[in-house]
């Protein structure tokens, strides 16, 4: 027999504790899933509990965060579920259905209402050498950091578009690791550009702003050379990254790279539901729709923080608050006056944060400066598919028939990592409104026993 | 306007196939697609190449069986088509003819195995009863739970995703005009013969004239045959098929159950694939009957349901990671035989769908494009959709 909850929570960062804290002193059952051991999402990536980490990520940006983590981890009637991963959610006549996984095998769950605040992840970016080891996303690196003060690498060069990669290269410093270079594709003056048409949203986001500058100090002491109008072009390696070739043809040596070229969404449950998704933006990826009250498209489901799209962690804990209370509202807990007076503070915050988060979306734009992929370069990395075999295919189709020609997407991660690239290529050719892969059950690989009556 | 000989309505396998043959032939063939070529049950299904009855056809008495022992004539002219497919195309399809074995795990199943096999060999089909540790010799994966398996060497599996872009690039290639993401609006019979079709591709109309049609829409024939005020008796059946991870050769044979529903077999990749007839939840409409143009829902019992029983026959496939399970929508008419052939009701006006439709597609094509070239062949007269001409007595 399924566990049942009044509410199932899929992600313990900041957008579901929000939602959790903000439904607190309701006598509810929420369940909060989660595939890391312990609640704080990729943000707050939390060492394991038996490691004795010194200076747990400093910084006056993360109080904030650690403040609701310790307010959620308070709270009554809350069930962690830690290291469990969602495989299903579906409708299931009154209420919903949900499948997970962990250590010990399936577990089913029921709940009345489900908010699904998966967060982002990395865009993968195909480019020659990527699929060398010592190639990571920035975040996979910036991940190893926070959590266990790894450093994955003796010499690495951080490269991409987005802002991010100064602070997680000032992490590295700190943590004791080596950057070669960070290097933003985009010339400096674009990015001025961009944050001199909104000053005022600019100033709004100072937080944002002086944690860069204050990146970019560390950096400067550590002899970190940041340059702009460095575009990668190729990684190089016989077994592993010995050096990195930018398009001017300068040649820097490293063991690792970090490719920060933005994050899109985590929306695979949303879309394997079959709620309503947009395009989220220049980085790819597909965000799920939502009211004022973060409702999806279908009864019953919500959707909060960066599944919503990428705007960071205060946006994200924001919209966690908003979900809280409009779940509440909707299930008759909470009256409308009393829901608009709780979130007014939410709301207005949230307009701000948007806004820079719409800000960093142009400063970040990494459309003219993705590498260009060589032919051989592998795009699918599931089914080995690589570009010159998807360019021969895309000039017709969706990328579903692209799909089922190439396999390219047919793998273990079932096109999180090469759909974005896909529909550049497709976008390209004109189809530039195609809906991606259909997202297919089970959310992640899971053994067949797991699966099987059990007889 | 175009102007063609033959309108083919539907990009699925029959449609490029039939188009390929007539074009061949000498016909001038326009190819009308909704979708992306090969979008429904052509490339969603799940490869088998299955020779022997049916487990759905044993089922259900003996008139049924009795009648369906008729398409065993089908069966053998679809085992010599697809051994010359690869050459005929010149593509790799995958082809996999190294035998498929149904196999039973009860002494009544066995009984059912007897009797299928006597009723496949007075047909001209060699199928040949093992017992389980015969069996075991040829599929050493099979587990100790298979008492005994009937083999037919001519079964194996083909790649769907690989077959009809093959033919309707050899299609294309003979002159066949194939246009995809091209809605059809209305059929109107001409006088004294021939058809008027309008058709809307993004917001552009168009008038397709053509001598004959033939409809090959999968489960959306009967949207299409209404259009020329036509009933089709076939009823739509959402299938759910599995897929397991890559893994090394385990599997060379196609797998398949006298007694339970599944269907197995190793795809050339290294994925195992798991089907067999197990239902998932067709999209309803508000307004009552089914939505074909909505996804299916699985239903949870039809996968623990289907991944027991390939557990059970093969037991090292629970183990692998299960990577993606999906539906695919077909269609079963009331006999469960497929509808193939002119309906003589309107002259000029051809179909040809309900199932069975990757394993016999290529040979429904090959004799359809002969019926339509004005030859009679008997082979089809089992499917005709004829035999439904009553339901279309105040029709056409």
């Amino acid at each position: 027999m399924a566990e049942h909850f009044d509410l199932a929570i899929v992600g313990g960062g900041p957008a579901g504790q929000a939602a959790a804290i903000a439904l607190q002193g309701l006598d509810l059952s929420i369940a909060v899933i989660d595939e890391q051991a312990q609640p704080g999402g990729q943000i707050l990536r939390q060492p394991p509990a038996q490691f004795a980490v010194r200076l747990w990520l400093p910084g006056r940006a993360y109080d904030r965060l650690k403040a609701q983590t310790e307010h959620f981890g308070r709270l009554d009637r809350v069930s962690w579920l830690g290291r469990h991963t969602v495989i299903e959610i579906a409708r299931d006549g009154a209420h919903f259905a949900l499948l997970t996984e962990n250590a010990l095998g399936v577990r089913a769950i029921t709940a009345d209402r489900v908010l699904i605040a998966a967060g982002c992840q990395d865009l993968a970016v195909p480019l020659a050498g990527w699929t060398l080891p010592g190639v990571y996303t920035a975040g996979a690196i910036q991940a190893f950091v926070k959590s266990q003060q790894y450093v994955p690498g003796e010499r690495i060069v951080l490269a991409g578009t987005h802002p991010l990669q100064l602070l997680i290269a000032a992490q590295i410093v700190a943590a004791g690791g080596t950057v070669a270079e960070v290097l933003f594709a985009q010339p400096i003056s674009a990015m001025f550009r961009a944050v001199l048409t909104k000053p005022l949203v600019g100033l709004r986001g100072s937080g944002n702003m002086l944690a860069a500058a204050a990146a970019l100090r560390i950096l400067r002491r550590a002899g970190v050379p940041v340059s702009f109008g460095s575009a990668l072009q190729r990684i190089e390696g016989e077994s592993r990254v010995t050096h990195v070739i930018l398009a001017s043809g300068r040649r820097i040596a490293c063991d690792t790279v970090g490719l920060n070229y933005g994050f899109v969404p985590q929306s695979l449950l949303p879309r394997m539901m079959g709620a309503k998704v947009r395009p989220a933006g220049a980085a790819g990826g597909f965000a799920a729709v939502h009211d004022e009250w973060m409702r999806s498209s279908l009864p019953g489901l919500y959707v909060a923080g960066e599944t919503t799209g990428v705007a960071g962690a205060p946006a994200s804990q924001a919209e966690g608050e908003l979900a809280g209370v409009g779940i509440g509202l909707d299930a008759g807990w909470i009256d409308m006056a009393e829901a608009g007076r709780q979130t007014r503070r939410a709301r207005s915050r949230h307009r701000h944060l948007q806004a820079f988060a719409r800000l960093l979306d142009t400063v970040a734009n990494p459309l003219p400066w993705f590498p260009v992929p060589e032919d051989d370069t592998i795009i699918c990395r599931c089914e080995d598919v690589d570009y010159a075999t998807l360019a021969a295919q895309s000039g017709g189709g969706s990328a579903n028939a692209v799909k089922l020609i190439t396999r390219c997407g047919m793998g273990p991660c079932q096109g999180r990592n090469c759909e974005p690239s896909l529909l550049r290529m497709l976008d390209d050719r004109g189809l530039t409104s195609d809906p991606g892969f259909t997202q297919r059950f089970p959310a992640r690989p899971i053994p067949v026993s797991e699966l099987a009556d059990p007889g | 306007m175009s102007k063609t000989d033959v309108l083919i309505i539907g990009g699925g396998l029959i449609g490029c196939a039939t188009a390929l043959h007539l074009a061949r032939a000498g016909a001038s063939v326009r190819l009308v697609e909704a979708g992306d070529i090969n979008a429904g049950a052509s490339g969603q299904n799940a490869g088998s190449l299955h020779f022997q009855m049916e487990r759905r056809f044993l089922e259900n008495g003996a008139a049924l069986a009795d009648q369906a022992a008729r398409i065993i004539a089908l069966n053998r002219l679809a085992i010599d088509e697809w051994r010359g497919l690869e050459v005929d195309l010149g593509v790799d399809l995958h082809v996999s003819q190294k035998g498929g074995l149904m196999v039973a795990e009860t002494p009544e199943q066995v009984a059912l195995l007897e009797a299928k096999s006597r009723r496949e060999i007075s047909g001209g089909l060699a199928t040949q009863l093992l017992d389980g540790d015969a069996a075991r010799a040829l599929c050493p994966a099979l587990g100790p739970d298979v008492l005994a398996a009937s083999y037919l060497a001519d079964e194996g599996h083909a790649d769907p995703r690989a077959l009809t872009p093959a033919f309707a690039h050899a299609a294309a290639e003979a002159g066949a005009v194939i246009s995809t993401r091209q809605h059809v609006l209305s059929i109107t019979r001409r006088s004294p013969g021939g058809f008027d079709v309008a058709a809307k591709k993004g917001d552009e109309m168009e008038t397709l004239q053509a001598d004959q049609i033939f409809v090959a829409a999968g489960a959306w024939t009967p949207a299409v045959c209404a259009l020329a005020n036509l009933h089709i008796p076939l009823f739509p059946v959402a299938l759910l098929m599995n897929a397991t991870e890559r893994t090394g050769p385990i599997l060379p044979q196609l797998i398949q159950h006298v007694g339970r529903r599944l269907s197995m077999k190793q795809a050339y990749a290294g994925n195992v694939i798991i089907g067999g007839g197990w239902p998932s939840r067709l999209a309803q409409r508000p307004d009552g009957g089914f939505d074909l143009n909505a996804r299916a829902s699985i239903i949870p019992l039809s996968r623990s349901g289907n991944l027991r029983a390939a557990i059970d026959i093969v037991p090292q496939i629970g183990a692998l990671n299960l990577i993606r399970s999906w539906t695919g929508v077909t269609t079963i008419s009331a006999d469960q035989l497929p509808i193939a052939g002119a309906v003589s009701r309107v002259p000029g006006f051809y179909v040809a769908a309900g199932g069975s439709a990757f394993t016999l597609g290529p040979t429904f094509a090959r004799l359809i494009a002969r019926v339509m070239g004005g030859e009679r062949v008997e082979a089809l007269d089992v499917l005709s959709p004829d035999r439904f001409n009553h339901l279309n007595s105040f029709m056409g």
